[in-house]
């Protein structure tokens, strides 16, 4: 049994004149020390479906089907008492900016024994003493002074690792990173992820990895799904779709980055942009921007079908694999 | 080869930290102190922007390129050095006399959220340069010259009557771009224009500063952190680390191979797309603050290569080939 496993998860946001879909049914599982990524750009709905693995869309969003299953038990189902349980506990969760997740008025010390003593019964010494292994772990320099000193007397890379350390604390099953380096520069990108990975893969935990980097996917993570306009439009083992993408609109993404054209040549570009929520099309939400769209893909939302190891949601790809099923049908 | 269009000469620029007069003094050891400080943000920059080209400025947060562009511009006056365009002197004009350089040099901003006036549609903030600038038009002749930059950015002439949060992050910095080409400008700084756009966005509005390149015969100073942006735009780059520019060569070459030990860090730093984990080049602890700068090679702290000379000599910009300039004694010595 897989360790998560979101089934057809729908979320909606209530607003005046009808409820906008934020996420319309998402599936995918999540294996014990497994590395996902979640890729997409701003809009598609990552962050929300980050959110909701911890049930933490707040109002007015809310989860209006579907369930996601911890350990066989449906957090969507579960209430808040015993959601603090597994909140920060057995998931955590590390943010984009570290200036807005820690307090700025207590010391990294005080924040992270406050965080194990919500969820263990030790004396604040052996709290105290856990905070310092978790620092070493993340191999800041000088941990012990680290103990004592506020945020915003660390570099922006150190605050990050002590964000890191901070969701180690309780040996956590699942972290949940949303753009957990979006914020830093390239050399301490590298850095944090190098060292996220392997203490992801030291300590077996599994990772979720929301980003817009398809770099990042690739050095980090083993499986990623592709997200549009709140629909999962593509996913199977990262290798796979980043050497042979399907989706035209993941195929897209890749030939768009600057590394993949001829410099000094225009680059390839998708033409528009993400539809906003408040007007998505319909049929396949990408068809506006689409080389290949058809009538079917303006009228019909098209169903996942297997590509090789990946599952994708598109006409285009489907109709492809019926006409090489016919193919290998007529050979003798 | 024939004169640049911009020269920037030793330029430095530093900000004051220290305050007013009674901020700086401090009752210490029986007696009283002045204590005075700056953040050196440029520490001797010189560069050239030939006519025709897009010369790339990178580095990390803090190396002082975004200051490079706005001394450039204007926005910021020189603490030391100058700034020439085709040969004149602009950095101490002032008035009347900067008036058709503002006009011939431009600026496009990284976040086009802020750099629209939320209060103006899109047809006054268009109408406003031109005519500011060319107060002799007609009506009717800035209507045509909107129209016309309008369409050739993207933007539809009919959406002149909207406010600029009507848009998206893509189309805003179509916008802001076509603030910049109304007044036929010849050079345009572009500080970070795409970092805040998503990807598919971003290879639209390179495409989109790239066309207009070719079109108006434009110049570029494009200032980014992105390295593999610049692999595909820059005619030539330079890499600026502490205020410094530690290496300056032409695209292709750089990226072939590249000489300084922080731009081989800077490069190996780029996740890419056939990696299947991180590989990159590991340096030793942190950007130093430029309130105090290291002794010697800024670089010096982090470097693996980094000897007694590095410690107490400052490494000057030296051409190892045709194309390559490199500020690094190792380099130098052929240590490396």
């Amino acid at each position: 049994m897989a360790l998560l496993e979101v089934k057809n998860l729908d979320v909606r946001f209530a607003v005046r004149g009808g409820d906008l879909t934020a996420l319309r049914g998402i599936s995918f599982s999540l294996d014990k020390g497994e590395r996902l990524g979640l890729v997409g750009e701003s809009g598609a709905g990552k962050s929300v479906a980050a959110f909701s693995v911890l049930n933490l869309i707040a109002k007015p969003g809310y989860i209006a089907g579907g369930q996601i299953l911890f350990e066989g038990k449906d957090l969507a189902a579960m209430s808040e008492r015993e959601l603090r349980k597994i909140r920060g506990n057995r998931i955590a969760m590390i943010f984009q900016d570290p200036m807005m997740t820690l307090n700025p008025v207590l010391t990294i010390g005080t924040q992270m024994v406050e965080a194990i003593l919500a969820h263990r019964k030790i004396s604040k010494k052996e709290a105290r003493a856990i905070a310092l292994d978790r620092l070493q772990k993340v191999q800041i320099p000088s941990p012990e002074k680290r103990l004592d000193q506020y945020p915003h007397e660390l570099s922006g890379g150190m605050r990050q690792r002590v964000i890191i350390a901070i969701a180690l604390l309780l040996d956590p099953e699942v972290i949940i990173a949303d753009e957990p380096t979006t914020a830093l520069d390239v050399t301490i990108q590298a850095e944090i992820m190098d060292l996220l990975l392997h203490l992801c893969e030291q300590e077996n935990v599994a990772l979720m990895l929301i980003t817009h980097d398809l770099g990042v996917v690739s050095q980090v993570t083993q499986r990623m799904l592709v997200m549009y306009s709140g629909r999962i439009i593509e996913q199977g083992p990262t290798r796979d779709i980043i050497d042979n993408a399907q989706h035209p609109y993941t195929g897209g993404l890749i030939s768009a980055l600057p590394q993949m054209g001829e410099p000094g040549a225009r680059l390839f570009q998708i033409p528009g942009s993400m539809p906003s929520l408040k007007n998505v099309p319909t049929g396949c939400p990408f068809h506006p921007r689409c080389e290949y769209a058809t009538d079917e893909c303006r009228q019909a939302m098209p169903d996942y079908v297997q590509a090789g190891r990946v599952d994708v949601a598109c006409f285009e790809v489907s109709k492809r694999i019926e006409q090489e099923k016919h193919m290998q049908e007529e050979r003798p | 080869m024939t004169s640049p269009l911009v020269e920037i000469r030793d330029l430095e620029k530093q900000f004051d930290l220290s305050g007013s007069l009674l901020e700086q003094i401090t009752f210490k050891d029986g007696r009283f102190q002045r204590k005075q400080e700056a953040v050196h943000a440029i520490n001797g920059v010189n560069l050239q922007v030939h006519k025709g080209e897009a010369l790339c400025v990178v580095g990390e947060s803090g190396c002082g390129k975004s200051t490079v562009a706005r001394t450039v511009m204007g926005l910021l006056s020189p603490t030391a050095g100058e700034i020439h365009y085709d040969g004149k002197r602009i950095d101490n004009l002032k008035g009347r006399d900067a008036l058709p350089y503002r006009r011939k040099m431009q600026m496009i901003f990284q976040n086009p959220y802020a750099s629209l006036n939320p209060r103006m549609t899109i047809q006054q903030t268009l109408e406003e340069p031109v005519r500011f600038h060319q107060p002799d038009l007609s009506q009717s002749e800035v209507r045509a010259k909107v129209q016309e930059v309008m369409q050739s950015v993207g933007i539809d002439p009919d959406w002149g009557a909207r406010f600029g949060h009507e848009f998206s992050g893509g189309q805003r910095q179509r916008i802001a771009i076509a603030r910049a080409l109304a007044v036929d400008p010849e050079f345009i700084v572009a500080d970070e224009p795409i970092s805040a756009l998503d990807v598919s966005i971003q290879a639209q509005v390179l495409n989109l500063m790239m066309e207009a390149q070719e079109t108006r015969n434009l110049t570029y100073l494009f200032i980014t952190h992105d390295l593999a942006v610049v692999e595909h735009f820059g005619t030539r780059v330079a890499v600026m680390y502490l205020g410094r520019v530690c290496e300056l060569a032409d695209t292709k070459t750089l990226f072939a191979n590249p000489r300084h030990p922080y731009t081989q860090a800077l490069l190996s730093a780029i996740p890419k797309l056939e990696d299947e984990r991180p590989n990159y080049i590991r340096l030793q602890g942190e950007v130093p603050t430029p309130v105090n700068l290291p002794s010697g090679c800024v670089f010096h702290g982090r470097c693996p290569h980094a000897n007694e000379r590095c410690r107490t000599e400052v490494p000057r910009l030296i051409a190892t080939d045709a194309n390559v300039q490199v500020a690094c004694h190792a380099v130098e010595e052929g240590r490396l």
